[in-house]
């Protein structure tokens, strides 16, 4: 197995675009290739795009030869779309990781993007209805929001979480994404703010949800060897995990507390080599505030059920004992499904390159770790990156 | 088109006796006769053991409520005009199972309800299962 570099990337800015799948993905190429001088998309000889339902969102299959066409990218080794909901991006940096360490691929883009936005977005909620078991649980409404609604609610019932300990996630995570030119929402927020919007499924209001987006982003792939060829300040994958426990609801292993979770960050770490105090920055799937609180415990910073009182204490801060989502999060930044775990992965290396604002800046940053979770949080995948 | 509500009929699904059953009253799933595993939803092939003698098990009419909320915005084309309108995981028969929950606004409802299996009839005859909260 090679060691495997991120050598650069680039990204669209992401929220309501008045652009099409299409556009977005010329903007996010340009801007990849531009952040990397020395490499010519005759380069790449592997693309992989995370892309979760570009059929239903944009009427669009078959996407990874759109994207190689739209970028001058001839692929010869290894092309495919990966889909794994809102790990799309995730995905797609793991099949680029594994082909490029395996030595099948020697430069390989991962690429992401979703066009979220329709002309009519009850339609756009409706896509998101097939995501859990759609005969068996989607038929019963539960997408996202309410099936998260039902994991805070045992989360309060079990351990006295409240609406203001989820509002501080939104606060905090916006208070980043102020600064975060590529943000959807970048503005702060109060947590009077978080509670009195919008009731979405209770106690879920339109704060504790991460948005509906239109983004691209990319990254690139190379040998650690290699790496040096193509920038000063490449970004190491050092580790990874991910695992997954059944699929309709009936078969989760439990709702307040996420299992497949630990599982994957016990091993993440292992295969890092690092222990969890070793973890400067933390990238951590907010797509609601409950969330980040309980991302908290599975990975293990705090104690099962004491999440709440952890962004209560402002441990997940630039300053306290690990800097959670200082890239603005899913919450502050949006959540374009495909290219989220991508640009993730750009705001890692730019921590690490100490190209971000002061404010959202984590200082001498060495080792971070890059999570999502996809469908009823029955899937977890994290990766490791060091400078 | 396909909607969000499984096919039924014997030509299109191998586990039509569910639909069969739930139109007599009766919620059921399957069962492995092997291995003992309770399967939900409805299968042909145990995930456990990997037999195909399954039997079908009634899950009673009983469930207790084990979490819940409310749809308010975003329902899904086919249910935006019931929102605003409850759903929620309920205990039953061994298994936690999500249904819509009628007869009920969120202020109602309290984990660890007793609720009562529903069943509703679509506009082409197909059926499916909802709880309600007895008045």
């Amino acid at each position: 197995m090679h060691k495997v570099a991120i050598v650069g990337g680039g990204a669209t800015r992401c929220g309501k675009r008045e652009a099409t799948w299409r556009d977005l993905i010329q903007e996010a190429g340009k801007a990849m290739f531009a952040n990397i001088p020395n490499l010519s998309p005759k380069d790449v000889d592997s693309l992989f795009v995370g892309a979760a339902e570009p059929g239903r969102f944009a009427f669009l299959s078959h996407v990874a030869p759109l994207v190689a066409e739209c970028l001058g990218i001839m692929p010869r080794k290894v092309l495919a779309r990966t889909e794994l909901m809102c790990a799309s991006g995730q995905a797609a940096i793991r099949y680029a990781w594994a082909c490029v360490a395996s030595g099948l691929s020697d430069v390989a883009v991962a690429f992401g993007a979703e066009k979220m936005y329709m002309p009519d977005m009850a339609e756009a909620q409706t896509n998101m209805s097939c995501v859990l078991d759609r005969e068996w649980d989607g038929v019963n409404a539960l997408s996202a929001p309410p099936f998260f609604a039902m994991t805070a609610q045992r989360h309060m019932h079990e351990f006295g979480t409240t609406e203001e300990q989820m509002a501080q996630v939104c606060v905090k995570n916006h208070k980043y994404s102020a600064l975060n030119p590529l943000a959807q929402f970048p503005k702060e927020v109060t947590v009077e703010d978080v509670l009195k919007s919008l009731m979405v499924a209770p106690p879920l209001k339109l704060l504790d949800c991460s948005g509906i987006t239109d983004g691209a982003a990319g990254v690139v792939l190379v040998r650690a060897e290699d790496a040096k060829k193509y920038t000063d300040a490449p970004m190491y994958l050092i580790g990874s995990g991910q695992a997954n426990i059944g699929n309709n609801v009936n078969n989760l292993a439990s709702l307040s507390e996420w299992i497949p979770l630990k599982i994957a960050a016990k091993e993440a770490l292992q295969s890092a080599k690092i222990t969890l105090s070793d973890v400067d920055i933390a990238e951590l799937h907010d797509c609601f505030t409950i969330s980040e609180i309980m991302e908290y415990e599975a990975f293990g910073w705090c104690e099962r059920g004491k999440g709440g009182k952890f962004i209560e204490e402002g441990q997940s801060c630039i300053g306290g004992k690990v800097a959670v989502n200082p890239r603005g999060g899913l919450l502050g930044c949006g959540h374009p499904l495909g290219a989220t775990a991508i640009l993730q992965a750009i705001d890692i290396m730019q921590q690490f390159r100490g190209e971000v604002p002061k404010g959202r800046h984590v200082q001498d940053a060495e080792v971070a770790v890059a999570h999502n979770l996809s469908g009823p949080a029955n899937v977890h995948s994290i990766l490791v990156y060091s400078r | 088109m396909l909607d969000f509500y499984p096919l039924q009929d014997p030509k299109t699904t191998e586990v039509s006796q569910f639909f069969q059953n739930l139109k007599q009253g009766k919620l059921t799933t399957t069962k492995c006769k092997k291995c003992g595993q309770l399967l939900w939803p409805p299968r042909i092939l145990c995930a456990n053991c990997h037999s195909n003698e399954l039997e079908w098990v009634d899950l009673g009419t009983e469930g207790e409520l084990y979490a819940f909320t409310e749809v308010r915005i975003g329902a899904p084309l086919g249910m935006v005009q019931d929102a605003p309108f409850c759903v929620g995981l309920i205990r039953i028969g061994g298994l936690t199972i999500s249904s819509r929950i009628d007869n009920a606004k969120y202020d109602q409802l309290k984990i660890g309800d007793k609720l009562q299996l529903k069943i509703v009839e679509l506009a082409d005859g197909r059926v499916f299962f909802r709880f309600t909260k007895p008045q």
